[in-house]
């Protein structure tokens, strides 16, 4: 079960097979059903924002263990264009896609743990963490 | 443990248990857990825990015997203090000290008995912390999740009409435990309007406002709606100062009120019989 | 795949009953406002009690399909929205205000008749 399972994005179809990775993993730990949708949705989230801005990438995921507590962590990677400006897009309600630009602060409320890691022209990582209640 | 602290033990057992039970009986004065004890129980107990001790020392076993362990779980459940039975071990060891310093041991062998005897009785404390501490654990998780259920209650009034009184300060863990509970059994009682009774909420600040509208927006989102009643003048006085706008959602200033206006919006209400 | 829509009278029930990708979803965007052309439904009834995730792409094809089918003339009340997919949404910052909601089917069909007579 440590072992880490990926899911590669390349079409929009590759965006549900992400979220249903994640659906079923949450689940398998025993997270309660409002976090498996808080899981779920920000797998989706993260795929989606590859799909679109960087055409390929991959999300992973794997179960994880701290001292005293574990969950599950997701790590969504491209070799996309990268971010510019990661201050300006994890503001609320900015977007470059015309979506509702709840992106990346929206990923960061579902989850506990958020980090990004990005370089222009070489690609963009994003690694989030949900602990079990 | 080396034969000679045995013997020693053995052959002195009465002086020790005498020495240990006249210090001891002093121990139940001052001790406010123990005021309605009788002092024949706690004699008795006395004389349990040290006949149980001293088999427990004499036989030399490597674990806490089981009916020591048996002693002291009986001792912390019916509510003595935990420093009975430190203070028993300890007073054990240091007459048993004395003891040993009666005997003409030289100074290296006199060493050696006393940090044997020592080592045994630390394995004691050892279990004993142990096994309080899991217990007080245990008592305190129960009692969080306790404190949770009861933060959050739904109460439904009427048909459709459901009440959920918040009490005492709002952190993030709470407003995220009084969602998905307001959600949860907005769904179950079919409540299509939810009222959230704040008179108990001593301070309303930015957070605990924020809180408050998503869990409404929340409740909007499942298709029921959502009145905020209890909003005292203080209260109302800080949300305008605060700048927080609560214009989306209907507000009333109390409970009694916000009822009327529920029925209202579920097309009754109540009538005096003439 | 793509998501069947019932006529009653003069409104349309759609309950989503599947895992809904991109594609999907935008097929039943256009879908719904052809049968609400073909039809002229005034109201129509979104239930959403078997769907457990709705992230943004999801919640602004949703909250699209509302705006256009009101310009059409058709009002939508979408029902059975669960706990989890709400709190998320909430989560993402998406309040779907000018959405219509209603607990279930029922209450939603009532919820039209009610608007609908005024």
């Amino acid at each position: 079960m440590a072992a880490q399972t990926c899911v590669d994005v390349r079409n929009e179809w590759d965006i549900v097979s992400a979220r249903q990775l994640g659906r079923d993993l949450s689940k398998e730990l025993g997270f309660s059903s409002v976090d498996q949708a808080r899981i779920t949705t920000a797998i989706s989230e993260l795929a989606r924002n590859i799909y679109l801005y960087a055409g390929k990438g991959k999300v992973c995921i794997e179960p994880v263990k701290d001292v005293n507590r574990s969950g599950l962590q997701i790590i969504a990677s491209d070799t996309g264009p990268g971010i510019q400006d990661i201050r300006k897009v994890m503001q609320d309600g900015f977007t470059t896609s015309g979506g509702l630009g709840a992106g990346l602060p929206g990923v960061k409320r579902l989850m506990d743990e958020f980090s990004i890691n990005s370089s222009v022209d070489i690609g963009t990582e994003i690694l989030i963490t949900k602990w079990l209640r | 443990m080396n034969s000679t602290a045995f013997q020693v033990i053995k052959h002195n057992r009465l002086s020790i248990i005498e020495r240990w039970q006249e210090e001891m009986s002093n121990f139940q004065e001052g001790e406010r857990e123990l005021t309605h004890v009788t002092r024949e129980v706690f004699l008795n107990a006395n004389t349990e825990f040290i006949d149980k001790l001293m088999a427990q020392v004499t036989n030399d076993h490597e674990t806490i015997s089981p009916e020591l362990k048996d002693f002291f779980e009986r001792t912390i459940q019916i509510g003595w203090p935990l420093n009975y039975i430190t203070q028993g071990l300890q007073t054990f060891l240091r007459v048993t000290l004395q003891v040993i310093m009666d005997q003409d041991f030289d100074k290296e062998e006199a060493f050696k008995i006393y940090d044997l005897l020592d080592r045994s009785i630390d394995g004691l404390f050892n279990e004993i912390v142990q096994y309080t501490t899991h217990t007080w654990k245990n008592t305190i998780s129960v009692q969080k999740m306790a404190l949770l259920e009861l933060s959050a209650p739904l109460i439904p009034v009427f048909e459709h009409i459901t009440v959920m009184p918040l009490i005492g300060t709002i952190d993030t863990e709470r407003a995220k435990w009084i969602m998905e509970n307001l959600l949860e059994g907005a769904i179950k009682h079919r409540s299509q309007v939810v009222l959230i009774d704040i008179t108990g909420v001593p301070i309303v600040d930015t957070m605990v406002a924020h809180h408050i509208i998503q869990a409404a927006e929340a409740v909007r989102l499942i298709g029921a709606k959502c009145i905020l009643v209890g909003i005292r003048p203080e209260i109302a006085q800080t949300i305008v100062n605060l700048g927080i706008d609560l214009s989306e959602f209907p507000t009333r200033s109390n409970l009694l009120k916000g009822i009327e206006a529920a029925l209202e919006l579920t097309n009754k209400k109540i009538e005096t019989l003439s | 795949m793509r998501i069947p829509i019932l006529k009653l009278h003069e409104y349309l029930l759609i309950s989503i009953q599947m895992e809904l990708d991109d594609m999907t979803a935008l097929q039943f965007q256009e879908d719904l406002l052809n049968k609400i052309h073909d039809t002229g439904a005034r109201g129509v009834v979104i239930d959403l009690t078997s769907v457990d995730m709705v992230d943004s792409f999801i919640a602004k094809v949703l909250g699209d399909v509302v705006k256009m089918s009101n310009l059409m003339g058709a009002k939508v009340v979408m029902t059975g929205i669960q706990p989890p997919v709400a709190i998320t949404l909430i989560d993402l910052g998406i309040v779907m205000r000018d959405v219509p909601t209603a607990l279930d089917l029922e209450q939603g069909l009532d919820k039209l008749q009610q608007e609908l007579e005024v």
